[in-house]
């Protein structure tokens, strides 16, 4: 009779070398990509042999090659001070402790976590008259290097990305928060990937409750494989059936970090540059790393910028429409003289004109995007003549159109948030054909839906419109405009908040005279006063 | 379940509409201007001045039928106004829309015999607006709507133009539709309205022989009003007696007599201006005072002059003084005796000011002829512009 695998899987290792390795080999069988080399640990006394089990590609083969050199050539000594009576129980903890003291060794006794360690690139060595077998961390693969985050770029700021690597990408935030609070707890998903998450957020600076939120949500979660944070995002997320997005995620290291001090979590998941940060506002999504790193000034006003970018992607298209189809009397005559003048020879309704544009625009985005790198100008010059300047000649649009769906793909690349962009754009659709059916009143009626909608929404236990609405007063120095980092005090209302942010007197002055630092001479112009 | 039923309707909501009263932008025949005139028989005659956006736009990149003239004159004659422009519906291809019309030319001829149901009309369509120009003309209105200018390639909007800088020439009031109709319903002002002409003037810059060959719409006067017909015509140069009563007036040019010679003239700017009328009850009777308080500046002077002469400027202060006062005392004399119309809204702030007893003074139109009017100026030049002293040969 066969056993099956979970069978075989929970099976304890054997004293004899033989019956493990038959073991291992039936689990293992057609990987190729196994590998098992024998060797003999002590010729002598037994002829005690071993072997060594890993998996090709994923281990560091110097470090295998390493403990199997200590394993041999230090065996001997270790076998010299040992009665070979006794050669039973102590040698496992012997070699483990005296020969291999150098690496991360662990004793395992049960088949399934051997073969786990395995198939994760660790590797497992064998010998013969024990029952407990080595398990050694030498994991080392070939990852991609640390680059330029792609889809988020700043002027001002680090310009480390996250890579694949779990460990790389845990390592880069604790570079940022080097604090015995900052918690990393990891976990499994997945039951065939297996795939590493890590859990991090600040202790102490983290609402109650939160940590333990996201850790039975993503506890609940039974799939076959996780193969992008993407997966884990949708299977945790809020409002599964809206167009927002409830779940921030980011290439950033810096903003993962800075997400943490504010008192959020972050989800790192294994073979994924996008870690997932909870709960998210959704004005998050229109804040960019640059904000925080420049001036204050320049930040508040690139942030307002921003706001008045989301604005027209989101509502310009359906403005126009509406006007143009039903309330002429809003235009300004002489603009309403100058689109009546291009849209004489344009044989479609504003409605299907405007659609017609929009859905180009996606079509050339999406081309451009999938396109192999060298090829992809070709379609921005295509796409560029087509849509603009032949498109117009030809009478099939309008020029103002042409101008109007610009501006609204220019304003939604400026979301510095790639989903949010998206969430946005989607939005924009219903809003489109709302107010070309019904005019100011259909606008007016998808506008309030949408927002009531957003209304409702909450992210991890956070209303998803924060810090606007509700409103939170003491959250305002941070959401439409950024204030000087000497002003933000207090934490976050999302963070415990007992701690202060920023000390007392941190506004920098030049030293009066006889003061010799800018602080110091505040201070003792406080303790005169 | 119900969310998805919920999200059904709505899709379908927005689908069935059939957009219901979408009309595309160029569907529309844009009226820039509307002119009314009597027509035969006792109809009214109704000219529209209609824009042809292709034309009156240099569209790039849009090729349209383009024949050259950038308006479309179409006239149409009913027993009523409304029936007027229906019937212009049988040979105009588009659907009319007034929401973008400058303004409402009216004849004198019609405009003697009461213009009640046009105000009527023009207030109550909602698709007008009540900032419309309302303007009067001795000439037929269909003729000056349908006058091309030279800047304006639109003439409604040349109009919509020349009624924002009167203030400079002050030869006309601008009176919107919300003034007349507010003239019209108030039981004590009566509507007083812009006055335009035709006049033949230069409108070629490359053939100077031309000049005079085209007309023009000239500012000409205002037409005043008692209830709803005009009675009487202000002449361009009455009006800047007129113009404080109604509008704010900040600006304006006198002219006058140098202090040394009568012969040569100097021009004075006025930089600042407030007029106040100051309502009182004497021997139970309404009687008001005027006081016109001018900051003037010195613009241009044929005679030498400075304003370290204060002997010199207090002449000229005076002189100019007599002068405002003559221009504003010459239009109270012409409402209340020649006209018999309170279109100064004298009456406005006798109300305003005194509630309860404007009640019982009875019919205001029977009592403000005979109320007093007392006019006062006073004049400060203390500004020369960019010369301080005086301009003459060899000095």
């Amino acid at each position: 009779m066969k056993e099956s695998m979970d069978q075989k899987l929970n099976h304890e290792f054997k004293p004899s070398l033989t019956d493990n390795v038959l073991l291992l080999k039936e689990i293992l069988s057609n990987c190729d990509d196994i590998v098992f080399r024998e060797f003999v640990f002590h010729e002598k006394i037994n002829e005690i042999k071993g072997i060594c089990i890993y998996t090709e590609g994923l281990v560091n083969t110097l470090e295998v090659n390493e403990i199997l050199d200590l394993l041999i050539y230090r065996g001997k000594e270790l076998l010299a001070t040992v009665p070979s009576v006794n050669l039973d129980i102590n040698l496992a903890d012997k070699v483990k402790s005296e020969i291999l003291s150098k690496h991360n060794i662990k004793l395992l006794t049960k088949v399934e976590f051997a073969i786990e360690g395995v198939l994760s690139g660790d590797s497992i060595f064998i010998l013969d008259c024990t029952d407990k077998v080595f398990l050694a961390s030498t994991r080392g693969w070939n990852e991609r290097s640390i680059e330029d985050p792609a889809t988020e770029q700043v002027v001002r700021g680090p310009r480390d990305g996250f890579n694949e690597s779990l460990r790389t990408n845990t390592a880069l935030v604790r570079r940022r928060i080097r604090d015995p609070l900052f918690k990393i707890e990891a976990m499994k998903v997945g039951k065939k990937s297996k795939t590493d998450i890590n859990i991090a957020y600040l202790d102490g600076t983290v609402k109650e409750g939160l940590v333990e939120e996201v850790k039975k949500r993503l506890n609940h979660i039974e799939i076959d494989g996780i193969i992008d944070s993407g997966y884990i995002e949708e299977l945790i997320m809020d409002a599964p059936y809206s167009p927002f997005t409830t779940v921030l995620s980011t290439e950033r290291p810096d903003k993962v970090a800075s997400s943490i001090l504010e008192g959020r979590v972050a989800v790192f998941v294994d073979n994924s540059p996008f870690v997932l940060i909870v709960p998210t506002y959704f004005w998050q999504f229109l804040q960019a790393s640059d904000d925080y790193y420049t001036k204050y000034m320049s930040g508040t006003f690139f942030r307002i910028v921003r706001y008045i970018a989301f604005v027209i992607s989101l509502t310009l298209s359906s403005i126009y429409v509406m006007l143009v189809s039903f309330h002429q009397e809003m235009i300004p005559t002489a603009l309403a003289l100058t689109i009546a003048s291009g849209r004489e020879v344009v044989p479609f309704p504003v409605l299907i004109e405007a659609l017609l544009m929009e859905f180009s625009f996606e079509l050339m985005r999406e081309a451009g995007l999938r396109m192999p790198k060298p090829v992809g100008q070709a379609v921005s010059i295509v796409g560029s003549l087509i849509i603009g300047q032949a498109a117009v000649q030809a009478g099939v649009v309008s020029p103002f159109m042409v101008i109007i769906v610009a501006v609204t793909g220019i304003s939604s690349f400026a979301i510095p948030n790639y989903a949010g962009s998206f969430s946005i754009r989607l939005i924009r659709f219903p809003l489109l054909i709302a107010s070309g059916t019904l005019g100011l009143l259909g606008f007016a009626t998808m506008f309030s839906l949408l927002a009531i909608h957003a209304l409702t929404i909450r992210s991890f236990g956070e209303p998803y419109l924060a810090p606007a609405t509700p409103f939170v007063p003491s959250d305002q120095k941070d959401s439409l405009v950024r204030m000087p980092w000497w002003k933000m005090e207090r934490q976050p209302q999302l963070a415990e908040g007992v701690e202060d942010r920023v000390g007392e007197n941190q506004r920098p002055s030049p030293p009066r005279a006889g003061g010799t630092s800018a602080n110091s001479s505040d201070q003792d112009n406080s303790s005169n006063n | 379940m119900y969310p998805k039923f919920l999200l059904l309707a709505c899709i379908f909501s927005f689908m069935m509409t059939g957009c219901v009263g979408k009309v595309e932008i160029d569907d529309l025949a844009l009226v820039m201007a509307v002119g009314l005139d009597k027509g035969e028989n006792g109809a009214i005659k109704v000219t529209t001045q209609i824009v042809r956006p292709a034309d009156a736009r240099g569209q790039t990149g849009a090729p349209a039928g383009q024949t050259g003239d950038p308006i479309w004159s179409a006239t149409a004659e009913g027993d009523t106004i409304f029936e007027a422009i229906r019937n212009l519906a049988t040979f105009s291809s588009r659907r009319v829309f007034w929401a973008h019309n400058y303004a409402i030319v009216i004849n004198e001829d019609l405009a003697r015999e009461g213009i009640a149901d046009i105000i009527d009309f023009f207030s109550r369509n909602q698709q007008l607006r009540m900032r419309t120009w309302v303007l009067v003309t001795p000439d037929s209105a269909s003729e000056v709507v349908s006058t091309l200018t030279g800047l304006e390639v639109i003439p409604g909007e040349a109009v919509d133009k020349l009624f924002r800088y009167t203030t400079i020439s002050a030869k006309s009031p601008s009176t919107q539709m919300l003034d007349l109709q507010s003239a019209y319903l108030s039981d004590t002002s009566q509507p007083v309205l812009a006055r335009v002409q035709l006049i033949k003037r230069g409108v070629s810059n490359k053939k100077p022989g031309q000049a005079g060959a085209y007309e023009q719409v000239d500012l000409a006067g205002a037409g005043v009003f008692r209830k709803d017909k005009l009675v009487g015509i202000l002449k361009p140069e009455e009006v800047r007696g007129l113009l404080p009563f109604i509008e704010h007036v900040e600006s304006g040019v006198v002219v006058l007599s140098c202090p040394g010679d009568a012969e040569k003239k100097m021009s004075i700017e006025i930089k600042n201006q407030s007029f106040h009328v100051e309502p009182s009850i004497r021997d139970g009777t309404p009687a008001f005072a005027t006081s016109l308080v001018v900051y003037g500046s010195v613009v241009e002077a044929g005679c030498p002059f400075t304003l370290s002469d204060k002997k010199d400027v207090k002449k000229i202060e005076k002189e100019m003084e007599e002068k405002l006062k003559e221009e504003i005392e010459l239009v109270v004399k012409k409402a209340q005796e020649e006209y018999k119309s309170d279109f100064l809204e004298l009456g406005k702030v006798f109300q305003n000011r005194y509630p309860s007893e404007s009640r019982e003074i009875g019919n205001w139109e029977d009592v403000f002829p005979s109320t007093l009017v007392e006019v006062n100026a006073n004049v400060t030049i203390n500004d020369s512009s960019i010369l301080y002293k005086p301009t003459k040969s060899g000095g």
